[in-house]
């Protein structure tokens, strides 16, 4: 078995849970090995589902579990696979490891500390899926998480916890790990799809959705690295994982915390801790500056009002991937919209003219705001287009493009008007 | 090793891991981006001929090919130095100060951003976020991570980049 000295490096990523579900054997900054992982516990959730639980049994404990998508999206888990288990087979299962939104570090953590973990959880969705043939979809730039894949999956396979007859049941499932090449539209479930068939990453037309045509034209679950690494959880537990959170939102959540906080790093929790308690986890805002808000990856941004967000999938909540990057009082807001405005227009696919072209002009306008050049007209241009890109975009990138200038420009009015008279409030611009 | 194929890109080592794709995956179109990885892994950059000769044996059109090299960032005809230092420069890193870590790699290696050194040992790249935003900023030298809030000071980063000139000495 090859041991971590082969992997090129895995990061020193901090880690800390508060309830020891996810994050159980993923404390240090370690591969665990199957055998530990089967002496804590591993397998005996999938060996519990193919010989005692019914593929029903199992769609039903995951119904009932309330789990929603952990890559963004929030759509519930067992609505997902009643979709796709109302198409006939053959049926694909695809694991998404793209993990490219910006600030959003915590699917790793699982794949190179614990990959069983997700191994684990994807036999079981299989088997529930009725599923022979699975995919993960694991971004370029994690070439350890790739090598500790296929070797956790030969080991798993040898095992006989994957491959052939598991666990002596009729039950096989061969799972491919499938590698990315930096482009983050390949994230879109769609577009990862299209990867995987060795094409262009460019979003499909929907519908057909994946549960109905997806990879070769068949019925297709596409799940994200933590959702999956819940079903171990969910069948394990069964009705007792009720317990665990608050109403209708139950189960663990990973967050990935970065910019200005103490402890940067991915943290583990229940969904009815707030926004400020997350921060306080992390250890509170570093060198003791001031809040300024957070950007939930490219995706919105919040502000002091909202620090007493529940960080679940509730309207009001959070919601998403849970990427938590926290500014402070010497970062600008416009300044980091730009950031956010020059990755949408690099990674646009440019399928879509609207998103193509709207994209640039959003990163163009906020640069005047920078360079002290913009007027009330360019305000009212972002906010044109906040409206507009997202109506004629076929694709998720295209919906949420405008979304964090469009919360900016509602939360933080102050600041764009200061760059109109030529004033940066955090000394930045200019 | 000695080469018994009739390709001058395609080694016999390539050949063997773009046999292990064609036997593991079920379609053959599957395998050209991994086989594009393994080009990339040797050469660092993808050297048309190369492709030219991955479209005649797995006997895919060249343009089929040449659509996804161009699509994808991590493919690139560019010629690349000896190693390849990937900066992130999104939300994190960006609060984490990135900027003074280029000006530092680019006074150390005399590369610039999308760019070259004279000695053909670096090239310079900013990327969005590669999933490392604890340890902004973060940079890649090769398939190598690093955390640069670490690197306090100019002898810090010069030990890192040693280990890969002493690795690639006198190469091209
Ligand atoms: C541009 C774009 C990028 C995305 N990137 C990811 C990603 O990196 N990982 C992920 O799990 N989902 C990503 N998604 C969401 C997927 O399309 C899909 O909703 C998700 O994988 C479904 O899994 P879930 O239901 O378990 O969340 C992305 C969506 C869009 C529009
Ligand atoms: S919305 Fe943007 S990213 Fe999505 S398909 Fe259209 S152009 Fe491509
Ligand atoms: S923003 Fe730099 S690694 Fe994520």
């Amino acid at each position: 078995m090859k041991t971590r000295e082969n992997y090129p490096h895995i990061p020193e990523i901090h880690v800390e849970s508060s309830i020891n579900l996810l994050l159980r054997r993923a404390k240090e900054n370690r591969t665990t090995p199957l055998e530990e992982y089967v002496t804590t516990g591993g397998y005996s959730a999938l060996e519990k589902a193919l010989k005692r639980l019914t593929p029903e049994d199992i769609v039903v404990l995951v119904e009932e579990s309330t789990l929603r998508g952990r890559g963004g999206a929030g759509f519930p888990t067992g609505r997902k696979w009643r979709f796709a288990l109302s198409n006939p087979p053959p049926r694909y299962l695809i694991c998404n490891a793209d993990e490219s939104e910006p600030g959003t570090f915590k699917d790793r953590i699982i794949i190179e500390r614990d990959p069983h973990l997700l191994l684990e959880g994807m036999a079981i969705s299989a088997y529930a899926l009725g599923v022979n043939e699975a995919y993960i979809y694991i971004r370029g730039e994690y070439p350890a998480g790739y090598q500790i894949l296929e070797d956790a999956i030969r080991d798993a396979e040898e095992a006989g916890y994957l491959g052939e007859n598991i666990l002596g049941t009729d039950f096989s499932l061969k799972i491919y790990v499938y590698r990315g090449a930096g482009a983050y539209i390949c994230g879109e479930e769609t577009a990862l799809i299209e990867s995987i068939e060795g094409k262009r990453g460019h979003p499909r037309l929907r519908p057909p959705y994946p549960a109905n045509e997806g990879l070769f034209g068949r019925p297709t679950v596409v799940n994200n690295v933590e959702t999956l690494s819940n079903i171990p959880i969910i069948v394990t537990y069964e009705s007792y994982f009720m317990n665990i959170g608050p109403s209708g939102f139950y189960g663990p959540k990973l967050f990935p915390i970065s910019g200005k906080v103490e402890k940067p790093g991915v943290y583990e929790s229940t969904m009815d801790i707030t926004l400020r308690e997350l921060i306080e986890m992390a250890g509170g805002m570093k060198d003791g500056k001031k809040f300024k808000a957070v950007f939930s990856g490219a995706l919105g941004v919040y502000s002091k009002r909202d620090l007493d967000t529940p960080m679940d999938y509730s309207p009001k909540g959070f919601g998403g991937t849970g990427t938590t990057i926290v500014l402070d009082e010497d970062d600008c807001i416009i300044d980091s919209l730009i950031v956010i405005a020059n990755f949408f227009h690099h990674e646009s696919c440019g399928k879509c003219t609207p998103c193509r072209v709207g994209t640039y002009e959003q990163h163009n306008l906020l640069k005047k705001f920078q360079e002290g050049t913009a007027t009330e007209q360019d305000l009212n241009l972002l906010k044109h287009l906040a409206k507009n890109i997202p109506i004629g975009s076929i694709c998720g990138l295209g919906f949420s493009a405008p979304q964090a200038i469009a919360d900016a420009i509602k939360k933080y009015p102050e600041e764009f008007e200061a760059h109109l008279r030529g004033e940066c409030p955090a000394g930045v611009c200019f | 090793m000695e080469k018994t194929n009739k390709f001058k890109y395609l080694t016999d080592e390539l050949i063997q891991k773009i046999n292990y794709y064609l036997n593991k995956f079920p379609k053959k179109e599957q395998v050209i981006i991994p086989s594009l990885h393994e080009i990339l892994y040797v050469y660092r950059d993808i050297p048309f001929e190369a492709i030219e000769e991955l479209s005649e044996y797995l006997d895919i059109p060249l343009a089929r090919i040449e659509d996804v090299v161009t699509f994808y960032d991590m493919f690139r005809h560019r010629k690349n130095a000896k190693n390849h230092i990937r900066i992130c420069r999104n939300l994190p890193c960006h609060l984490g100060k990135y900027r003074n870590l280029l000006k530092q790699i680019e006074k150390l290696t005399g590369a610039e951003v999308d760019g070259h050194s004279a000695d053909g040992l670096w090239y310079i790249e900013l990327v969005e976020c590669i999933g490392s935003c604890a340890i902004a900023p973060a940079f890649l030298i090769n398939d190598d991570l690093y955390d640069g809030s670490k690197i306090k000071s100019e002898e810090d980063l010069k030990k890192i980049l040693e280990k890969y000139i002493s690795e690639n000495s006198g190469e091209l």
